[in-house]
């Protein structure tokens, strides 16, 4: 009886939202004016013929470098956590 | 569980094309598809098979840990030295001081489709070589820390 | 036109049919064989919607890395999902 309720509960909420969806138009406004002068002027400014590159590393390298960081951070947590201990020292949580 | 000599020799095989075509997409990031983060992916994929096929023992002769760590690093460090080199031009921070003149990644890339020169883009190829060490350098020392942290029964 | 809708809707039918393969495995190291085949497919919709960066990095990431991730998780632990 609890599945049913549950199941019926999710499927009202799915089909309610892709009932909403399905009004949205899918790629409109069809460009901004910043995705207007991203086109028109990456290739000229930055000299990369893959305007997504010139974007992803030039327009918004910043961005890039904060991936890059928390890959980077990732990295040393994963380092941490499966370093070797050292003699007598143990998990805190063991 | 131990893979069949099937496996490990596919592996054996697959690994340096995989290492091949990661750095062509790497290489080529300013001109087709992909860049730096995407062609580290397909590297560290690479070293992944190597390393699924495999036990932790029979890979550290080919896959160091402590290269890997410094790819990383060296990875981080270029992308940093390159965000700065653009103060020393007196340009801003991440500026792509390179790109409008000169000798290096410096030649005139015409408005629209055209079929893309090596030697553009300026900064960007150096950018996109730095994240891709990165990512391959990290991705593959996360591998190599879960395989040494198990224990593998002898054959 | 209609050959693209058709290639999608099959593409989205494989998504639907892999996903429901992936938790009903009961077999681990085959479940994480479908999540490969499901992360293909996904890179191929993706390249479909003409997005060929998002596709190189789901096919490297998804195929390649999180099943290489999951098969040394499974080595290391057991194969088989325990009977509750």
């Amino acid at each position: 009886m609890r599945n049913v309720l549950f199941s019926a509960i999710l499927l009202l909420f799915f089909g309610g939202l892709l009932y909403l969806a399905a009004d949205l138009p899918f790629g409109h406004p069809p460009r901004t004016d910043m995705d207007d002068y991203y086109i028109r002027h990456a290739q000229e400014q930055t000299g990369a013929n893959n305007v997504v590159t010139s974007i992803v590393f030039d327009f918004r390298g910043f961005d890039t470098l904060g991936e890059a960081t928390v890959l980077f951070t990732a990295v040393l947590g994963v380092g941490m956590m499966f370093r070797k201990l050292k003699e007598g020292e143990e998990y805190e949580n063991d | 569980m131990k893979m069949t000599k099937i496996v490990r020799t596919t592996a054996d095989l697959f690994f340096p094309f995989c290492l091949v075509f990661g750095l062509y997409v790497v290489v080529h990031g300013h001109l087709t598809p992909g860049g730096g983060f995407q062609g580290g992916a397909v590297m560290a994929t690479g070293t992944a098979l190597l390393l699924v096929a495999r036990a932790y023992d029979d890979v550290t002769g080919r896959i160091r840990k402590g290269a890997m760590k410094a790819c990383e690093a060296a990875g981080l460090l270029i992308f940093l030295c390159a965000g700065f080199s653009g103060l020393f031009a007196g340009r801003p921070f991440m500026a792509n001081w390179l790109a409008p003149a000169g000798q290096w990644f410096r030649t005139f890339v015409a408005h629209g489709p055209n079929p893309g020169d090596l030697n553009t883009a300026g900064l960007l190829p150096l950018l996109n070589f730095g994240v891709g060490i990165e990512v391959l350098g990290g991705l593959t020392v996360i591998l190599l820390y879960m395989l040494s942290g198990i224990k593998e029964e002898k054959k | 036109m209609t050959l693209f809708l058709l290639v999608q809707a099959l593409v989205l039918l494989g998504l639907i049919v892999t996903a429901v393969l992936i938790i009903s495995f009961k077999d681990l190291l085959a479940a994480a064989i479908a999540f490969a085949a499901f992360s293909l497919l996904l890179s191929l919709e993706f390249y479909l919607l003409q997005a060929p960066d998002v596709a190189i990095a789901e096919a490297g990431i998804g195929a390649g890395l999180t099943t290489a991730i999951f098969i040394i998780a499974i080595r290391g632990t057991q194969r088989h999902e325990e009977k509750t």
